[in-house]
């Protein structure tokens, strides 16, 4: 799947976690602690994302992440 | 927990939301009337159940519900929603009380040391429904079980939950106690305050939200209604009434806030009613058989710690919870306790409008009880048509007028769990 679709399906994922953010503020270059998620809520978007694309992974894949784009490039890879 | 001067207990706020009633003032009002809150179930996810009939919370929405919570600081409101959006129906359904008690009782208008603050959340086992819902997903993946279910499928979530958003820095901690939860909680609270532990502490009767295999093991241990013994569902609770056939399953998530007397004075709280005395015990048995001796026991030893004569009381709210022997037993107790008085002591089951609230009982009915207290009435006993007992004063169909000078509520459990709270009316 390509990067820009497979960040149509994060930035879903996070405001259903984060419902309070405004969608238009979600960039590919922002992290995730920056729009006010906290651990578990981090967690739980890379989960959810994986969920949706069928994907698998082991979170210790997602360690050194630093930006959403990061994220999505761990789940590219491996798309 | 003898009744010492300065020792007392003051009930300074309450909130609710159950089947007939999202604050309250609605319950209040439905208590009045004589509303009952029992329908057929919802339809739910699992096989077909032996019983089909409960007092549900109708379209219970988290977020659509705080349109009555509009006066709340805007703060308390956004860590309200951070904190429990993503949360199970029995935690948002705490918080909204949570907020309704604090708002009620004036600690968001004041400034407290956090520390002496203290949270009681009474329930046990309060997540069942919610792990049900997760069983088919997790079979088929279990690498997909959200992150949150480690945090969130534990009773003491709560604790977390309600105390961020209240900011509540002292002592706080889960109770449990079958269908005596509530009075257990309200107990345990009350010795907080009285061993100087806290000055202020908030008690959440949690909802039960049971799920399918909770409610077919009532129905298959006797102690629910079953399915089709009564046409009418609103029929189905009938306390102390001869044609009782099991209790009938409720929801309510119920929250009160306890403050010392000392303090309440201080701080110019408003005292709705005080808590007296206070009592628990056990039967020593681990079956679901109740006890005249125990039942008794816990009244008298409530009486005594609050200083007053059985004759004094002149209102009880029953644990009354239309089970065949729950009531033989508990009438036969009254009657030991309250001995010529029960000709002018006032008694009605609230479960007979809401149904079995379980874990949440004992707190919805200490609201009840402060309710009619200043309101100045008896709710109606909706369905008691043929009394049990011709000896007690029971109310009827519709509510009777009375002043209560001072009131009972008694709360019984299985596991022989035994309970009951004495209070004074504080208004007028």
């Amino acid at each position: 799947m390509e990067k820009g679709n497979i960040f149509l399906v994060v930035k879903d994922v996070i405001s259903e976690v984060l419902p309070d953010v405004d969608s238009e503020t979600v960039t590919i270059d922002k992290n995730l602690k920056s729009l006010g998620a906290n651990s578990i809520d981090r967690t739980e978007i890379v989960m959810l994302s994986m969920e949706r694309l069928g994907l698998k992974l082991p979170l210790v894949s997602f360690g050194g992440v630093e930006n959403i784009e990061e994220m999505i490039d761990v789940l590219v890879n491996n798309t | 927990m003898l009744k010492e001067p300065g020792n007392e207990v003051a009930i300074i706020g309450m909130g609710i939301v159950c089947s007939i009633g999202d604050t309250v003032q609605d319950f209040k009002q439905s208590l009045k009337k004589g509303v009952s809150g029992i329908t057929r179930l919802a339809d739910r996810k699992g096989p077909k159940l032996s019983v089909d009939i409960g007092a549900e919370i109708e379209k219970f929405s988290f977020l659509d519900q705080f349109h009555h919570y509009s006066d709340l600081p805007v703060e308390v409101l956004k860590k309200a929603k951070q904190c429990a959006q993503r949360s199970p129906f029995s935690v948002q359904a705490s918080v909204l009380p949570a907020l309704e008690a604090w708002q009620d009782s004036g600690m968001f208008a004041s400034e407290y040391n956090p520390e002496r603050l203290g949270v009681v959340v009474a329930g046990e086992s309060t997540t069942q429904n919610y792990r049900y819902g997760l069983q088919a997903d997790f079979e088929n993946a279990p690498e997909y079980l959200s992150p949150r279910y480690a945090l969130q499928y534990l009773d003491s979530n709560q604790v977390g939950v309600l105390s961020e958003i209240l900011t509540i820095k002292g002592e706080g901690f889960v109770v449990g106690g079958a269908s005596a939860s509530g009075n257990v909680g309200i107990i345990k609270a009350v010795q907080l305050i009285q061993l100087g532990i806290v000055d202020t502490c908030l008690v959440t009767g949690v909802v039960a939200d049971l799920s399918p295999i909770e409610l077919q093991g009532f129905v298959n241990i006797g102690a629910m209604v079953r399915e089709n013994s009564f046409q009418t569902p609103s029929k189905a609770s009938r306390p102390f009434d001869r044609q009782h056939a099991g209790f009938v399953y409720g929801q309510a998530s119920a929250c009160v806030v306890l403050q010392s007397c000392g303090v309440a004075i201080q701080r110019g709280s408003v005292v709705q009613a005080k808590i007296l005395g206070a009592a628990m015990n056990l039967d020593g048995v681990s079956t679901t058989e109740p006890s005249i001796t125990g039942e008794a026991g816990a009244m008298n030893m409530a009486l005594h710690r609050a200083g007053i004569s059985a004759s004094e009381i002149n209102y009880l709210n029953a644990h009354g919870s239309s089970s065949p022997l729950g009531d033989v037993i508990e009438a036969k107790s009254i009657k030991q306790v309250f001995k010529d008085h029960v000709s002018t002591l006032w008694v009605n089951s609230t479960k007979g409008l809401t149904g079995h609230c379980l874990y949440s009982a004992g707190v919805v009915e200490l609201i009840a009880s402060v309710l009619q207290m200043e309101g100045e009435f008896i709710h109606p006993n909706k369905n008691l048509e043929s009394p049990i007992d011709d000896d007690l004063r029971f109310s009827g169909a519709t509510f009777e007028k009375e002043k209560i000078k001072f009131a009972m509520s008694n709360s019984f459990g299985f596991g022989g769990i035994n309970s009951s709270i004495v209070l004074q009316n504080c208004h007028g």
